[in-house]
């Protein structure tokens, strides 16, 4: 670094410091006044993974159950320094803690850990989401058959569908519930579950679906045209399916031939 | 139900009284016991989305005033503010209708990444610049005056040229900003870097402090006994920082103060036993000041 760094060139090398930590150019930068800069700069990496650990902790409180405190804590220190928050808004952080964990090789003997820790996710985002006025099913009444076929829904941002290899709502539950009795007679290899996760009365609500039933809603929730998608339908009462997730208020918004035609998000 | 005590209707400026930072563990309880308390304030990123939080300071709005208090802005960041979260801080801004609004002279970004704290900044030229045009483009974005905090800092770096005090008086006076005094950091910062506290609160302008933080720190030994003071909010205000904030009343007269505490959040109960110390020394010296203004 230059003898006197520019803001941005600090900045750089402060990011740098506190993420990889060690002796590095920040050091020069900062006054010694007793205590090393090395060690001035390891208090803040400190906080920096800290924060970031009991940000996660909120998030994963299951995770947190099934591993210990300190095991999930040394995971989650390792998670912050390896992907870093890209934004400040923390609702928005540890998206990716599932998958982190799915490649941790201390966690490799629980298998189902990943799953549960997508399904937290799910869950986190069904509290924290931002709030949406349900569709107004009235107005599909006023499109004609053939705009009709061809809608595509948008889904409440709160709801998450996701298919796992365990079944991890039953380790979940179980879980957060402290019922060890419950957790004990679980299989973790009784196969995958689908599931949709959305907020009932403000809390985060999980249900098992049939395999069908999920891909329909699986269908629908990512934007496929309404005709694809009841013509792919077998199997299950594709019209009710539809009106319960309408009564649920599962959907937001519907475009037909790329035009935006109802509500959006409210802030 | 009871209502809070000596505070104007709910949306209205935050009194110069004292407040608590409400934190989640506190939510359900504040809500339906509605204690006796002059005003809250939240932290900012925390109600940015949807759900059970939000409403809740939807409801408790309705009868207490609320300060909105940012930690993710990075006035700071030499890399420019990022214009998403500032919209989110513009949209919680317009839902929740605070009565104050404040962010903090530190840095969190760079290269696109958070870093979940709020650092110094080395104080110079450039950097005093740098926060004034941040905090003119938050203020143009929010068509309001925002107050700055000065942080607790750890570390010092060689090429500062401008004290931390200075540094404050001057953004105030150059943006138009108002001063989140938190006597605990400057406690805090003083005794890290040999600074004297009370220099630095007669420095400031008094007609800019906009609001008080009081909150507890710990002490952390280091190697060869050297020690650091740390902004953990996690314990009582020290009984230092209680001298200091006499020292910044009498100083600034009074001013809406608030209670925080962050890590180890306590039983509600005990938040409101340090709003009720502080609430007594705010009483007295508006008694004193009447006195003086009959004499």
């Amino acid at each position: 670094m230059n003898a006197t760094p520019t803001l941005l060139e600090l900045q750089h090398a402060l990011r740098r410091a506190l993420l990889e930590g060690g002796e590095t150019a920040a050091c020069a930068e900062v006054v010694a006044d007793g205590i090393e800069p090395a060690q001035r700069l390891a208090v803040y990496r400190n906080g920096y993974a800290s924060r970031l650990s009991a940000a996660l902790r909120l998030c994963y409180p299951a995770v947190q159950r099934l591993v210990g405190e300190e095991f999930f804590d040394g995971a989650a220190r390792v998670f912050a320094f390896e992907r870093p928050p890209r934004a400040a808004w923390l609702d928005e952080y540890g998206a990716e803690f599932a998958d982190f964990l799915a490649g941790f090789p201390p966690a490799a003997s629980l298998a189902y850990l990943p799953d549960v820790a997508r399904l937290e996710w799910a869950v986190n985002r069904a509290l924290h989401a931002p709030e949406a006025e349900p569709l107004d099913v009235g107005r599909l009444l006023e499109l004609n058959e053939v705009q009709r076929a061809s809608v595509r829904f948008a889904p409440h941002p709160a709801l998450g569908l996701l298919r796992t290899d365990c079944p991890a709502d039953e380790i979940w539950r179980a879980v957060l519930a402290r019922d060890d009795a419950a957790l004990g007679a679980i299989d973790p290899a009784a196969g995958p579950a689908w599931l949709l996760v959305e907020r009932r009365d403000g809390d985060a609500s999980v249900s098992r679906m049939s395999e069908p039933a999920w891909r329909f809603a699986f269908e629908l929730c990512a934007g496929r045209p309404l005709h694809e998608v009841l013509d792919a339908a077998c199997g299950i009462e594709a019209h009710s399916l539809l009106a319960q997730h309408f009564t649920a208020g599962r959907f937001v918004a519907f475009t037909i031939e790329d035009k935006k035609v109802a509500t959006e998000t409210s802030p | 139900m009871p209502r809070p005590a000596a505070a104007p209707p709910g949306r209205g400026p935050i009194p110069a009284h004292a407040g608590i930072g409400l934190r989640f563990r506190h939510h359900r309880e504040v809500l339906e016991s509605r204690p006796r308390i002059a005003w809250l304030e939240v932290h900012t990123e925390n109600y940015m989305g949807g759900g059970a939080a939000p409403a809740c300071l939807e409801a408790l709005r309705r009868d207490y005033p609320v300060s909105l208090h940012g930690v993710g802005l990075s006035l700071g960041s030499a890399g420019g503010l990022d214009s998403i979260h500032l919209e989110r801080v513009r949209r919680a801004v317009e839902r929740f209708e605070p009565g104050l609004v404040s962010e903090h002279l530190s840095w969190s970004v760079a290269g696109g990444i958070y870093l979940a704290d709020l650092l110094p900044l080395p104080l110079t030229e450039e950097a005093l610049e740098l926060v004034c045009r941040h905090v003119d483009q938050v203020q143009d974005v929010l068509a309001r005056p925002i107050l700055v905090e000065n942080p607790s800092t750890y570390l010092q770096f060689r090429h500062s040229t401008i004290p931390e005090w200075e540094f404050l008086a001057a953004l105030a006076r150059r943006s138009g900003c108002g001063i989140l005094c938190d006597v605990n950091n400057i406690y805090v910062s003083a005794c890290n870097h040999g600074w004297d506290a009370s220099a630095y609160l007669a420095a400031l302008p008094a007609t800019a402090i906009g609001e008080i933080h009081l909150a507890g720190h710990s002490v952390r030994t280091l190697e060869a006994g050297r020690r650091l003071r740390i902004d953990d909010h996690g314990s009582p205000v020290a009984p230092e920082v209680w001298a200091l904030f006499r020292e910044a009343l009498e100083r600034f007269g009074p001013v809406p103060t608030l209670i925080e505490w962050d890590t180890d959040v306590p039983p509600l109960e005990v938040l409101l036993e340090e709003a009720a110390r502080a609430a007594v020394l705010l009483e007295e010296l508006e008694r004193s000041e009447r006195y003086a203004d009959a004499a």
